[in-house]
This record gives C-alpha cells, structure tokens and sequence, in this order.
C-alpha cells in the first residue's frame, strides 16, 4: 500500500427505487438512511487508511449529476457545521458536506410526477475526467522516475439500486474505453434491483468487482471487505466477485439489448435487423448482403412479418403470403 | 491382344521388362515371362510425373485413382532411345488423364482410401541399398511431384482445390487429418460410420485445404550451403549417392563441371564413369568446402582429362571474379575525412581477409555463392541496381530520404454522423426494463421520504451497528464466493481417463451434427459455391438427419451419468459439465419444431 489511492464513489440516488428497495421485502431492502450511514463509515475508513487517500463523491440524481464532495476541497458547503471536539475532524467535514449536499440537491426538484432517469453515466464520466485531472497534475509534479505513471491507484466505486437504461449503453461503453486507458478499476457494488448489464460489463472489463448484496443489513460488511482495498493489494486480498457476465449489447436503432446482431463494417455500430445504410456512418451496404442477412435469420423466418400471428386465435385457415 | 499404342523396354522394382500400353490398359511383363506383372486400366491413371531431363535415369511414375502411389517405371534403353519413349508414353498418357478427368464425376469411396493411407504414401517401399549409385525413388519423388503439378492437374492454379481435383483434394484431406489428431478423430467417428458423408464433413472447412494447399506449393529456395558432396565411407568402400538434384545444383555451382561434362559425355566418358572419376580427380579436391584434407579417405589421383579444368586458386591479393559494384556518385563525393576520424577514407590495405593463403579461394567460393543466392533471390545481378542514368531526377531520387520527409498525418474520413440526438439521447423504451417491479411508486412521495432520510444524520451515523449473524452471514457467503474461484483454478478434475473420453466423444460429435444442422439453415457465409450446392429438399433431408441424431443427445448424455455413478464420480458434476452442449441441443431442437410447426400452413 505505498500509493496512495483515490477513490470516487458514484451514490445512485434515484428516489423511487430508493422507495421501492425500503418497502421490498423479499430481498430484504435498505432504507435510505441505513444506507447513508453504512456509506458514511465506509468513506471515513478510506480516509483513515492512509493519509494521503482522496476522495471524491458524485450523487445521480434524477436527471442531474454532481459531484457532492472532494477531498481537494473543491466543493464547500454554505453552512458552517458546528465544530464536535468529539470528533475525528476529517471525517467531521466529509460527513457534514455531503449531507447537506444531499439534501440540497434533492430539495431543487419542485412538483414534477415523473421521474427522470438518473444521471449516473454523467457522474461516471465527470469522475473520469477529475481523476484525469488529478492523475496529470500530480504526475507534472513528481519528478521521479515513474513520472507518466499515475502516482495514485485510482478507482471507482459505483453504488447502485436502479435497473439498466439500455439508451445510455453507447456511453457507458465509451467511459469503459476511457476507463481502460487511465488504468482506473470500476468496482459496482448492487444494493437492489434488477441485475445490471452494463455495469457487470464495466466491471470486468476493468478488472474490477462486482458485488450483489445478499443480507442489505450487512451492507458495511461488504463494503468493507470488498471495496476497500485499492486494486494494488488486490493481488494478495481476493475481492469477491461475479464470475457470469452477461455480454450483450445495446441495439444502435431502438436501443434494444440484442444477442444476435449485425454489425456496421465501417464504424462498428451494432444494429438488430440489417440495414441498407448505416446510420452512424452513412455507408451504404449492398443490396445482395442485405438480402443474403435477411435470409440468414432463421428467427424471422419462423414468424415473417407478412403473415399473421394466426396461431394464438385458432384460425384454421392460415393467411396467404400477401 | 489389343492394339499396342507404344511400348518400351522399362524397369520396374529394378526387374527389366517390357512397358506396353494399349487402347484399354497400361501393363508391364517382366522380361521372359508371358504374362504381365502389372497391368491397370487406363480409366484408373490419374497423374503422371517423371524425372528431371538431364538425370541420368529416365523414370516415368503414373498415380492411379485408387492408389496414390503408383507405379514406377524405368526406361532401360539408350539415353535418347529412352527420352523419346518416355516423351510418347507420357504424350498419351497425358491425354488419358485428360479424359479420366473430365469424364469421372467425384470422389472415389472414402473407405478404401483412406485405408491405403495409413502408410505414408510418398515413400513406395523400393528399399535399394546404399551401395547403388542412384537413390531410391522417394528422393526422385519430391522434385518431380512439383511438376507432376503441371502435367497431370490444369485447374490447381486457381487454388481452390475443393471439386475440381480429386486426386489433389484426396492427398489434402488426408495431409489435413494426419496433422491435426482430434479432427482426425472425429473425421473416423462420424465419416466412417457413416453418419456424415465425407463431403459434408469437409463443407465449411475449405480454409483448412487451402491453407494445406498453399503450404504445399511453397517451394524450398536454394539451400545456403556450398555444393559439398561427402563421401560415406561404407564397409571400406568410399560411396557418394548422386541424385539429379546434386547434380544440377553441381553444375550451378561448379560451371566448369558442367562443362566438362558436356565436353565429355557421351562422347569419351559414360556418365557413370564421368562421376567416379570426377570424384577422384584434383579438380573435385579443389571444390571441396573445407580445407582440411581428407586424403587419408580420399585418393587424389591424376586425371588426364579432369585435369585439363583445372584453375589456378583464387588467393591472390584480388578475387578472380571482381564484384561489380556501382558506384553512387552522390556518397563518393560526400564521403569526407571528417566522416571517418578513427580510419580515414582512404582504401584499407590492412583488410585482407584470411591470414592464410590457403583459405583464400575457399573464402571466395563463398562469397560468390552468397552473392549467386541473393542475386537469383533478388532477381538478377544488378538488374535492380541498374538503371539509366538519364536527367537529374535520378540523381536526385537518390538523396530523397524517405525518413526526411514530413510527417503528414491524413485528415481522414469525417464521420458525418445522421441524427446525432437519436444517437446519444435515444430513451425509447429503455425504462421498460425496470418498471413495475414491485408496484409503483410515487416520485413525490418518495422525493418527500428521501428528503427525510437526509436529516439526523449524524445522530443515526453514531448509532450505527451492524447485526452479528448478518455480518457473519455476509462474511461467510463472500469467502465462500473467493474460495470457489481459487478452488477452480487450483483442482483438477478426477474423473478418469475413459469417462473424460466419453465426453469429450459426445460433446464433439454432437458439435459437428449442430454445425451440420446449422448449415443447412443459414445460406452459405460467402458468396462462392461451397462444395454441396444442395436442394432446398435435400436440405431439408439433411436438417431432419441431423435432428434425428441430435434428439439422441440426450440419452447419450444419460448413459454417460450412468456410467459416471458406476464409477464413484458424483453424476451432478458431468451433468454440469455437460450442460451447454445440451443447451445448444435443445436450442436447435426447439427451432426446428417451432420452423416446423408454421411451415405445413404455408406450403
């Protein structure tokens, strides 16, 4: 544990499922308070780990993102908390901004009934750009040998109860690639909801965890244990995590999750059903691969668009070809 | 008796004879005997190679449809008397193939070849012994099979050898399967059992024939090493084996042999006698590759018309044979004192290769076999290097430094890219995934909870606390997560060597039966014929097939457990193990009940 290590934790924050995941019994749910307070623990023991750890914190909300805390000091918070000589400073600060930052934010959602979709891809790739930004400004100044290595290990820590959009597939993909490149670890931990494709795809191509919490009561537990080492001790600390990761894709056209598809040759965009021209690239595909795709898809052979889905009434007499 | 076409005194298996071939049949009768020892239809001729002109033995080799191998015969005539007969059998039997060719459809049963196979076809067993000057067959074969390529096959330059050779198609299966063991497996179990045709197997695997194809008609280069010929000593006696090979590349290396040779032969020496004599002459002394003498092997002795070749050794201060170099008047003039501070420019007459004399001309050999190689690897001496020396561009394309020139990154094509808000907005109906899970809920209502949540909170942080057994329970279930992964990585499996067959039997066949399936359904990858055009119905014949032999899949599989519980090995473990194949099994087998159950409304 020589670097030190950074750590962003994206806070899914979606009112709703929130809602959803306090009532739900069956996989024993959380409240939103229990949670706040396990996260709290967790992110004084990151900052009590070494010394020099950073922090920074992005909430998704419905339809905004923002970061909520930084431990370069970048966010302060209006009010003044009151000083606890009880309390372990540091954490004081952390705790206190955050909060009022929470509520501040949820407080700016006047009377609307429906529910954006939460901001979590802009979270994901505004954290991307300040450890980039942190990783450059360091290095500038370390004028050792490593000099283009990042001096810090950083990762990211994605905390989430809300099922996948399959819209934001396309930049999810672009902050994996990005991620990829500034060698930064996405770890996902699923506190409730529906098992999340993207952010399964996220995590292993990064190397990093994928976490589905069993007993939500034991949330810390496995905060602690699985996200609190830095990726370089990962090594000598396994972190549990998911081996089955589900590799399908995002359609390009409705922005469908697709098994089979067909792929641009030119750009790579993905459609379900072949096309006579690209609609990324605008290359125009010829007509006998069309017909040739076409026919190459058993599945809509078996149900053809021009006949009738005579079966479910019980027809007897089938309709024609037309 | 049948018209006789032409016929020839020929040897074959080192017995002398006499070669017919007449309208029907191609035979061979051994010398006083009445009847023929060989005797094949012409239908069966399938390709034809001979010796290299200029070899000392005139062969003729003729494949046949159900043997690769063939027959090897010897024209045991007078040099030219041999040529000319060999030139009319082979004129014939050229036209023959021609005609087997197009005439006869496809392949020959895969049974009974491949059961000839097993010995490797390309060395007939002509044991000869090491005492003849002429190496057995095997050593002729090799050059000869190149050219076989042009004589006997006309459509193998096009490079698809699927359908349009058989005999070809036939070696490159067989080449394909003896290299890779588990294709060849799997080629025995289905194809010899009948399941798949032959054909059918080799459908959708054309790259492997190709590539075998492709690796075959890559021909050797020249070898880098001097021409040498080592005498074997053998029981006392001194044996050298000459083969046509050694013989041309002898007169490559050595033109003063070839000369000689042309010189003498057949006038004053029989060929026989030219070697023995060349192999004892000062003139062969001269070319060996290594000074140090072998005299006590070798008796060097005078040779009245060998020694009429003889050269003086090339040690002088210059080689004899000069090297032409061009001279780039560009560098000439640039070249400075400064450029070289430690040596100078001028010559170097400290640079003399070879502290002894005698080393010199071997030395030089070398050099001038190295620069022979590049030059027919380059194509041609100086062929390249020279070039009109006309106008200024030339002089000037000469200092034009690829390296020197600026890096113009392109501009590239720009991607215009249609609608970009469909592109990256685009929310359809991506929330439908996650609606309606447990009921709806309010935003409001649930904004009003969160807002709740977010009070307190520091009075809730100081009461945290974590239930024992949940922490425990949670504990337990990740260790238990992290033990199974090392567990997988660390432990093989103990299932025995006869169960593990099994499967891997199974889940193979079972793989080549969906490939098949699959085929028949999906319209071919590539828009070129693949070898079975088939019907829509003898498509169809075929996917039912296959669904025959899928459905018993699962029995298979069945039995399998059976046997796994026999033997001690927990059953669940190669039902595990065995699960995806089974997946794709039921996945095909589904399909095709589902294509099944609309087409009879259709048609």
């Amino acid at each position: 544990m020589d670097k030190p290590s950074h750590l962003s934790v994206i806070l899914d924050l979606s009112p709703t499922q929130w809602a959803l995941c306090a009532q739900s019994a069956n996989p024993t749910g959380i409240t939103l308070q229990t949670f706040l307070s396990q996260l709290l623990a967790f992110l004084n023991a990151h900052i009590a780990c070494k010394d020099e750890n950073t922090l920074a914190v992005f909430g998704a909300f419905p339809g905004q993102s923002g970061m909520l805390y930084s431990s370069t000091g970048e966010i302060t918070s209006a009010r003044t908390e009151s000083t606890d000589a009880n309390t372990y400073r540091p954490f004081r600060t952390l705790d206190s901004t955050l909060m009022t930052l929470i509520a501040e934010r949820l407080e700016s959602y006047d009377s609307t009934t429906e529910e954006a979709p939460i901001g979590l891809v802009g979270c994901l790739t505004k954290a991307l750009c300040y450890i980039n930004r942190a990783i450059t400004t360091s290095s500038s100044s370390v004028t050792e040998i490593e000099g283009a290595v990042a001096s810090v290990d950083p990762r990211i820590l994605v905390l989430s109860v809300s099922p996948d959009q399959s819209s934001t597939y396309i930049p999810i993909m672009n902050s994996i690639f990005s991620a990829q490149k500034l060698k930064v670890t996405i770890d996902v931990c699923k506190i409730f909801g529906a098992e999340n494709v993207f952010l399964q795809q996220a995590a292993h191509l990064t190397g990093g965890a994928y976490v589905q919490v069993e007993r939500t009561d034991a949330l810390l537990q496995y905060m602690m244990m699985s996200f609190l080492p830095p990726p370089a001790i990962r090594q000598l600390i396994s972190v549990p995590t998911q081996d089955r990761v589900d590799f399908r894709a995002a359609c390009f056209c409705h922005k469908r999750i697709v098994e089979i598809g067909f792929v641009c040759s030119v750009c790579l965009s993905i459609f379900c059903q072949p096309v006579p021209v690209c609609s990324t690239c605008r290359t125009k595909f010829p007509i006998k691969t069309l017909q040739r795709l076409r026919d190459a898809r058993p599945l809509a052979a078996a149900a053809p668009p021009t006949k009738p889905l005579a079966p479910k009434n019980g027809t007897a007499t089938p309709a024609r070809p037309g | 008796m049948p018209p006789i076409v032409c016929s020839a005194q020929a040897s074959y298996k080192k017995l002398p004879g006499l070669l017919e071939l007449t309208d029907s049949h191609l035979q061979w009768t051994k010398a006083g005997e009445k009847a023929p020892a060989v005797k094949v239809p012409t239908t069966e001729a399938a390709s034809l190679s001979r010796s290299k002109a200029g070899a000392p033995q005139v062969r003729l080799k003729i494949g046949l449809l159900s043997d690769e191998a063939g027959h090897n015969f010897t024209f045991t005539s007078p040099q030219a008397v041999a040529l000319a007969e060999r030139d009319k059998f082979e004129a014939e039997l050229t036209n023959i193939i021609a005609r087997n060719r197009s005439g006869a459809p496809q392949i020959p049963a895969p049974t009974k070849p491949l059961q000839a196979a097993t010995p490797t076809p390309t060395t007939p067993a002509h044991g000869s012994g090491v005492g003849t000057p002429m190496r057995p067959p095997p050593a002729l074969s090799r050059p000869s099979t190149s050219r076989a390529v042009s004589v006997a096959s006309d459509s193998r330059a096009s490079g698809t050898p699927v359908g349009s050779d058989p005999t070809s198609d036939f070696r490159l299966r067989k080449k394909v399967l003896l290299s890779t063991p588990e294709l060849a497996q799997l080629h025995r179990e289905l194809v010899m059992a009948g399941h798949i045709t032959e054909n059918e197997f080799w459908e959708g695997r054309e790259h492997l024939l190709l590539a075998q194809a492709a690796a075959e008609t890559q021909k050797r280069g020249k070898p880098g090493q001097l021409v040498d010929p080592r005498p074997q000593s053998v029981d006392g006696e001194i044996k050298i084996v000459i083969t046509p090979q050694l013989v041309h590349d002898i007169f490559e290396e050595f033109p003063i042999v070839a000369r000689a040779y042309n010189d003498n032969v057949p006038g004053k020496l029989s060929e026989a006698e030219f070697w023995s004599r060349y192999f004892q002459s000062k003139l062969f002394n001269a070319h060996r590759a290594s000074i140090r003498s072998s005299a006590a092997q070798h008796v060097v002795k005078d040779d009245p018309i060998f020694d009429k070749y003889l050269e003086k050794d090339d040690d002088e201060l210059e080689p004899r044979k000069l090297r032409e170099e061009r001279v780039d008047t560009f560098i000439d003039l640039g070249a400075t004192y400064v450029d070289h501070e430690e040596t100078g420019n001028e010559k170097d007459v400290t640079m003399q290769a070879g502290k002894q004399r005698a080393v010199l001309p071997l030395i030089r050999k070398f050099n001038e076999h190295s620069t022979r190689l590049l030059d027919t690897a380059l194509g041609g001496p100086a062929a390249k290097r020279r070039r009109t020396d006309s106008g200024e561009s030339e002089h000037y394309a000469q200092i034009d430094l690829e390296d020197l020139h600026d890096n113009q990154s392109s501009s590239g094509i720009v991607l215009n890219m249609q609608d970009r808000q469909r592109y990256f907005d685009g929310r359809a109906n991506g929330t439908s995934n996650g609606d309606d899970g447990a009921g709806r809920v309010d935003f409001q209502e649930a904004l009003q909870q969160s807002k709740a949540s977010t009070q307190g909170w520091s009075a809730n942080l100081t009461q945290l606390k974590i239930e024992r057994k949940a922490g425990d329970a949670a504990l337990v279930s990740m260790t238990q997560n992290v033990a199974s992964r090392l567990d997988v990585r660390l432990r093989k499996h103990e299932i025995p060597e006869g169960l593990f067959r099994q499967m891997t039997t199974c889940q193979t066949a079972a793989n080549e039966f969906l490939r098949q399936f699959w085929l028949t359904i999906y319209p071919p990858a590539n828009e070129s014929q693949t070898l079975s055009v088939a019907t829509p119905a003898q498509k169809a014949a075929k996917a039912a097939k296959m669904i025959g032999y899928l459905s018993k899949t699962h029995e298979k599989v069945e039995a399998l457990v059976g046997v796994a519980h026999q033997e001690g090995i927990d059953p669940a473990r190669v039902q595990v193990a065995m699960k995806p194949i089974l997946d794709a099994v039921n996945k095909a087998l589904d399909f095709w009940r589902l294509k099944n159950s609309k087409a009879p409304g259709a048609r």
